[in-house]
């Protein structure tokens, strides 16, 4: 059933896209994270111009990320304090990497930019979290004794300390405003909530514990995709509502199913897939910019 | 009627001025629709354009031309280079007043039909197109454009001949992609007798936008504002919406 995108202007199959979303809700829903970084990838490689899959991207992780902030709010599992700061350098770096987007776009290198910022973030994390997810399954094998609760480090002397009693620190604010100024400028240029960046930022670079994680880290993610999503379509005209709610029908859908298979899967083992999977869309996209492209010359809209 | 007809004849024989305007024109056509909608669910169409000539249609004697154009639209070519290994956008060639829609078909191929010359001035062929190249100047773009439009179904030319039936009538069917531009198309129709046009007529057809794929597009360039609250309100609810749904359990 082809179904006309009116932003993106051209007709997709609706039940690839709600296929798509499905199948990104699922690995999603399984891993705990939102998806954005698999689906805009996913997008350009069925055709939806760059700029329409980052825009609408941000749009489809903001609605899947609501339900699950939503559950954790409930649960008492949000650190609101800490999430405004996160939240503050999210909105700043959300608006300077939608400038540097329409940037971009007016110099015909936003293909470029989305291809490598995925292709060093992707590998960054993925590489990350399988070496520490192997890690952590070979010290369980060998039932070696806990690691250091908390580690004092060069962090803890900067200045502006602040209290986040949830989080039981008392830190500095100005690690967790850089964290979310990177992950805003990501977010705006990637079209991710950035939660699989955020997650280990906050356990491994502010010493959050787990509890509060998930919940203060969806918090961040769906006020900033909404401030990238607000930005996007007033400031780059990229927003397809249609798409994104074609792939959050699927998304939804997917999601739950994914949750309760979850819930079977050893927190490690989950870690070293998810790293994997990462690892093997950075290795995609990698392999799509080194290839001799088909066609030589690209014929586009004057930006 | 045969009286009535009988009359006429009597008529137009005894008037050699009103024999003149009642005479058949050299050449008459007409489109099938003029207006082609695009809907959420469209997925191509075609221009269909029949008529007749005075006289009979074959190689040397009457032959008909039939050139559509869209409304014209600005482009960019880039070029991929590849440096240091990666493939990346390279320099690019930029094409205003590109005509986002052209189609051309003949009786016969147009190029036997006509002098170049008369050819060139009526622009009867994708070479003839007149195309300003701003930024790079090496050919190798225009023909990458001409290439990407055709394999887009855009730009057609002489796929498919223009059919005569009956000696006088003809048609000619020119496909529409799913992609097309909307906004005003030009159909001329020309009738071509020893190498020369002798009549033309002109037509047009509008391409526009209806129902909701109209709507949201009008508003998201329109409101802009608006429409990003919108999609945010709308993203929220739906995945609100959803994870009540198929909530298990």
């Amino acid at each position: 059933m082809q179904v006309y995108l009116p932003i993106a202007e051209m007709s997709v199959d609706a039940l690839l896209l709600l296929g798509i979303g499905f199948g990104v809700g699922w690995l999603s829903g399984l891993f705990g994270v939102g998806g954005g970084f698999l689906l805009t990838p996913v997008l350009i490689l069925i055709g939806i111009p760059s700029a329409v899959a980052v825009g609408s991207g941000a749009n489809q992780t903001l609605g899947a990320s609501v339900s699950g902030l939503m559950a954790q709010w409930r649960r008492g599992n949000v650190d609101v304090r800490m999430g405004t700061v996160l939240l503050i350098g999210g909105f700043v770096g959300s608006a300077a990497g939608v400038q540097l987007f329409a940037w971009l776009r007016r110099a015909g290198q936003v293909d470029l930019a989305v291809a490598v910022f995925y292709i060093v973030v992707l590998g960054t994390v993925g590489a990350l979290m399988v070496r520490e997810s192997v890690r952590a399954i070979l010290r369980r094998r060998r039932k070696a004794g806990a690691a250091r609760l908390h580690e004092h480090s060069w962090m803890h002397g900067l200045p502006f300390k602040m209290r986040f009693r949830k989080s039981r620190l008392y830190i500095s604010v100005i690690p967790p405003l850089l964290v979310g100024f990177v992950i805003g400028v990501l977010s705006a240029v990637m079209g991710v909530g950035g939660g699989f960046m955020l997650v280990p930022a906050m356990i491994y670079l502010l010493g959050m514990p787990t509890a509060v994680v998930i919940g203060t880290s969806l918090f961040q993610v769906v006020f900033v995709t909404a401030n990238v999503t607000f930005l996007q379509a007033v400031q780059v005209g990229s927003v397809d509502i249609v798409l994104t709610l074609l792939l959050l029908a699927g998304g939804v859908a997917g999601a739950q199913f994914g949750a309760a298979m979850g819930t079977r899967l050893r927190g490690e083992e989950t870690r070293a897939l998810l790293g994997v999977l990462v690892l093997a869309v950075a290795a995609a996209l990698l392999w799509d910019m080194l290839r001799v492209p088909e066609d030589l010359f690209v014929i586009g809209p004057v930006p | 009627m045969k009286i009535a007809l009988v009359a006429i004849l009597a008529l137009t024989l005894a008037h050699p001025a009103l024999a003149q305007s009642v005479a058949p024109p050299s050449l008459a056509a007409e489109l099938s629709t003029r207006r082609i909608e695009v809907t959420t669910a469209f997925t191509g169409g075609e221009i269909l354009v029949f008529g007749a000539t005075e006289r009979l249609i074959h190689d040397g004697g009457d032959e008909v031309v039939v050139l559509a154009t869209g409304p014209t639209t600005s482009f960019v070519v880039r070029e991929k280079v590849e440096r240091l290994g990666f493939w990346i956008n390279g320099p690019s060639a930029r094409f205003n007043r590109v005509p986002s829609y052209w189609a051309l078909a003949g009786t016969r191929p147009v190029a036997d039909m006509l002098e170049s010359t008369e050819r060139a001035e009526l622009r009867l062929g994708l070479d003839l197109l007149p195309l300003v190249q701003l930024g790079a100047r090496r050919p190798e773009f225009r023909t990458a454009l001409a290439d990407g439009k055709q394999e887009a179904g855009l730009w057609v030319d002489q796929v498919q001949p223009v059919e005569v039936s009956g000696g006088r009538l003809f048609h000619a069917r020119l496909p529409l992609p799913a992609t097309v531009a909307t906004g005003d198309y030009r159909v001329q129709v020309l009738l071509v007798r020893d190498r020369r046009v002798v009549a033309r007529q002109e037509l047009s057809l509008a391409v526009v936008r209806t129902g909701t794929a109209a709507s949201i597009a009008d508003i998201a360039r329109g409101a802009p504002v608006l429409y990003g609250l919108a999609c945010i309100t709308l993203a929220a609810l739906a995945g609100w919406l959803g994870s009540v749904l198929f909530r298990r359990g």
